[in-house]
């Protein structure tokens, strides 16, 4: 984890969810490149973060990329956020005693359906080994995750709207990678709803 | 007897080898301190809880010290040494006064501070300290230092257990970092914020580690120094505090050169 | 000991390496090329673990050339970035992991574009408009960092090289030789950084430069009815 650093978070807004990450990659104190995007789109509803070490970031989306296509495939239809996580999860577990260095954090929105009528926005989190956590406010992970807890404790409210979930992602996001020497370098923001997904990258501090 | 001749590792006398013990003088005692500063006032508060790894010694320790009429100090990381920290201090400021017959002034219980922490440079006080209060000129001070005494003059500071959760969104509200005033209005400056809006960020940074850091919680004490003349309406108005808040007024320490100091107590959660 | 480069510019990207070979302290050959050629518009510079690395970049170099004899045509850097990662993502999770870290120029002739990967042993892929490796990183990166910008001609990058050289041989105790390459629309050139115009020589020469002067550069592959 402190080898690349990075960090992600994701929240819950009123029938939108929001995942943002930072842009460095870093090898120890030295920054690399400041475009290292770590949140990935499984569809237009559906997002997951990887921070963690840079080389299982690449490795774990292209595995995810071939699973989730091969689950389009046979069952012809789009993976939900909850199965998207179990998917991730089990991957995880798989490698239990040589874990990847990773702690995703998922964000989508469910099609609803006449089972699900009323789906309500979903983020989840696990740990490296793939044990789950679905909060009903907001997740975070990385370098930062500690400075995220805190600013995210202070500003985040229920029910709030896709422009105000932006606001309080970013702000959240851009104050806390401020304070790690690890994280920063940039950051991008995703605001998933419904009708569109709105990514704005951010101008951050470069030190 | 040849096959013993070297005794198996399994005979090996596990008792003979020379047991050493090592004291280790220091302890982390966990919780969370901040203070921050106003134009005509200073607020330094602390929580009430102290730790030794996951045991709660007690759920009321005092990590905040009024110290003159217009300096509170609050310590934090090992208590024993903070406890004793803030004896020795009082009784430095004690001989000052009885030398001088004034109190000593904020900065220069700073400057006190360095000399008394960086004197221990090669055995420290295992203490982050937080001095805050009212500078001579009027102005509300908030002065942060080290184990080992470098210190500096700020608007707020965070230290302690949750010091990692409290001090980026301190930044964010105190500072206004990565915040921009909308075209054609007013410049922000930090260290002007109003009194009620001050002590509703220290309430929301303490409830916010409260939930989040193991090692803060139980209760919160809030002391709030206040310049010569200032109006206490903001403050002692019942209805602009929160619910289950208390307030109560120190009264003056020396002769009381004007300035006011206040004692709000409110609840944090206990799990 | 060692220290690499690699700039991107307009159309071309530079990479450049320092020559010497040895453990820890001692010096055993000060013109050992680090830097292998992978196609006509690819090219790494590689360090690392001696042994490591030689053995990885004939591998990759294998490999490359397998891909164009099959297909006949060659992987693309992006393409053969992803592949290189790949393979250096599932050696540091076996038995035996390769280290080698490495630096990936090439030009994609399909869209006349640059690109530079910064890779390294444990299978950590950048893409960077520059980028720098070993001891390199911790002197010529923030020379990079003031004057690199977006779009600049051959004599400019060459330029900025210069300068990271300079700060090399001005701030590590270590001498260093330098060997470079340039990749551009043309193939693969080798650049004498040390002389005084370094562009001028190899403007000067005409024909496929890459033959001319010497590099080995996989030849137009060989049609033997084999498809992928």
């Amino acid at each position: 984890m402190e080898l690349n650093g990075g960090s992600v978070v994701a929240m819950i807004g009123k029938d939108c969810v929001a995942i943002a990450s930072d842009l460095r990659l870093g090898n120890q104190q030295v920054g690399i490149a400041s475009n290292f995007d770590k949140v990935f789109p499984v569809n237009d509803k559906l997002y997951y973060g990887l921070p963690g070490l840079a080389t299982d970031v690449y490795t774990l989306r292209e595995h995810l990329r071939f699973r989730v296509n091969m689950y389009r495939m046979k069952e012809e239809r789009e993976i939900t956020p909850k199965t998207f996580t179990h998917l991730l999860s089990s991957t995880l577990y798989e490698k239990r005693f040589g874990p990847f260095f990773i702690e995703p954090v998922v964000a989508g929105l469910t099609t609803p359906t006449p089972l699900d009528p009323n789906p309500k926005p979903y983020i989840s989190t696990m740990d490296t080994i793939g044990c789950i956590t679905t909060p009903k406010d907001f997740a975070v992970a990385g370098t930062a995750a500690d400075k995220l807890y805190g600013v995210a404790e202070g500003l985040w409210e229920p029910d709030l709207e896709p422009e105000d979930l932006f606001e309080t992602i970013s702000q959240t996001l851009l104050n806390a990678v401020d304070r790690d020497a690890l994280s920063g370098w940039g950051a991008v923001v995703h605001i998933i709803t419904h009708d569109k997904v709105i990514t704005r990258t951010l101008r951050a501090r470069m030190d | 007897m040849a096959l013993y001749s070297n005794a198996p590792a399994s005979y090996a006398d596990h008792t003979s080898a020379p047991i050493e013990h090592r004291f280790n003088p220091y302890s982390d005692n966990g919780g969370s301190i901040l203070a921050i500063a106003g134009k005509d006032f200073s607020v330094i508060a602390g929580d009430t809880r102290q730790s030794e790894g996951y045991n709660i010694q007690t759920r009321y320790a005092r990590k905040v010290w009024q110290l003159t009429d217009k300096a509170v100090l609050a310590t934090n990381g090992f208590a024993a040494d903070g406890n004793n920290f803030v004896k020795r201090v009082k009784q430095r400021l004690e001989w000052y006064e009885h030398a001088h017959h004034k109190p000593m002034g904020l900065k220069s219980i700073a400057r006190m501070i360095q000399t008394m922490l960086y004197a221990k440079r090669f055995f420290p006080y295992y203490v982050y300290n937080i001095l805050g209060g009212i500078e001579e000129d009027g102005s509300g001070a908030v002065y942060s230092f080290d184990p080992v005494g470098s210190y500096e003059r700020e608007a707020c500071r965070a230290a302690g257990a949750a010091q990692s959760l409290i001090q980026p969104f301190l930044d964010n509200q105190i500072y206004f970092k990565n915040q921009t005033p909308e075209t054609g209005s007013e410049p922000f400056i930090p260290g002007n914020l109003p009194l009620s809006t001050v002590l509703s960020l220290v309430v929301d940074s303490f409830t916010s580690a409260t939930e989040r850091h193991i090692e803060v919680g139980d209760g919160m004490e809030i002391y709030v120094v206040m310049n010569k003349g200032r109006t206490t309406d903001d403050l002692l108005d019942k209805k602009k505090l929160g619910p289950g808040m208390e307030v109560e007024e120190l009264g003056a320490l020396g002769e009381g050169g004007g300035e006011r100091t206040f004692l709000v107590r409110a609840a944090l959660k206990r799990d | 000991m060692e220290c690499s480069f690699g700039i991107t510019g307009k159309d071309y990207v530079l990479l450049c390496s320092d020559t010497s070979a040895g453990r820890s302290i001692v010096r055993m050959k000060s013109d050992e090329n680090k830097i292998k050629s992978l196609g006509p518009h690819l090219a790494m510079a590689y360090g690392g673990e001696p042994g490591d690395t030689n053995n990885f970049a004939e591998y990759v170099e294998r490999n490359m050339r397998l891909y164009h004899i099959r297909n006949n045509y060659p992987l693309l850097p992006g393409p053969a970035s992803a592949w290189i990662r790949r393979t250096l993502a599932e050696s540091i999770r076996s038995r035996s992991p390769y280290s080698v870290n490495l630096l990936l120029g090439g030009f994609d002739t399909t869209t006349s574009k640059p690109h530079l990967y910064w890779i390294d042993y444990l299978g950590t892929k950048a893409v960077v408009p520059y980028a720098a490796h070993g001891m390199g990183v911790y002197v010529s990166l923030s020379t990079m960092d003031k004057w690199w910008f977006d779009g600049m001609d051959k004599k400019e990058g060459i330029e900025v090289l210069k300068k990271c050289i300079d700060e090399v041989q001005k701030r590590l105790t270590i001498r260093f030789n330098f060997n470079c390459i340039l990749i551009d629309a043309d193939g693969t050139h080798t650049i004498n950084i040390e002389s005084e115009d370094p562009l001028a020589d190899f403007e000067s020469k005409t024909g496929s430069a890459a033959q001319q002067e010497g590099i080995e550069v996989p030849q137009p592959p060989i049609d033997v009815g084999v498809t992928a």
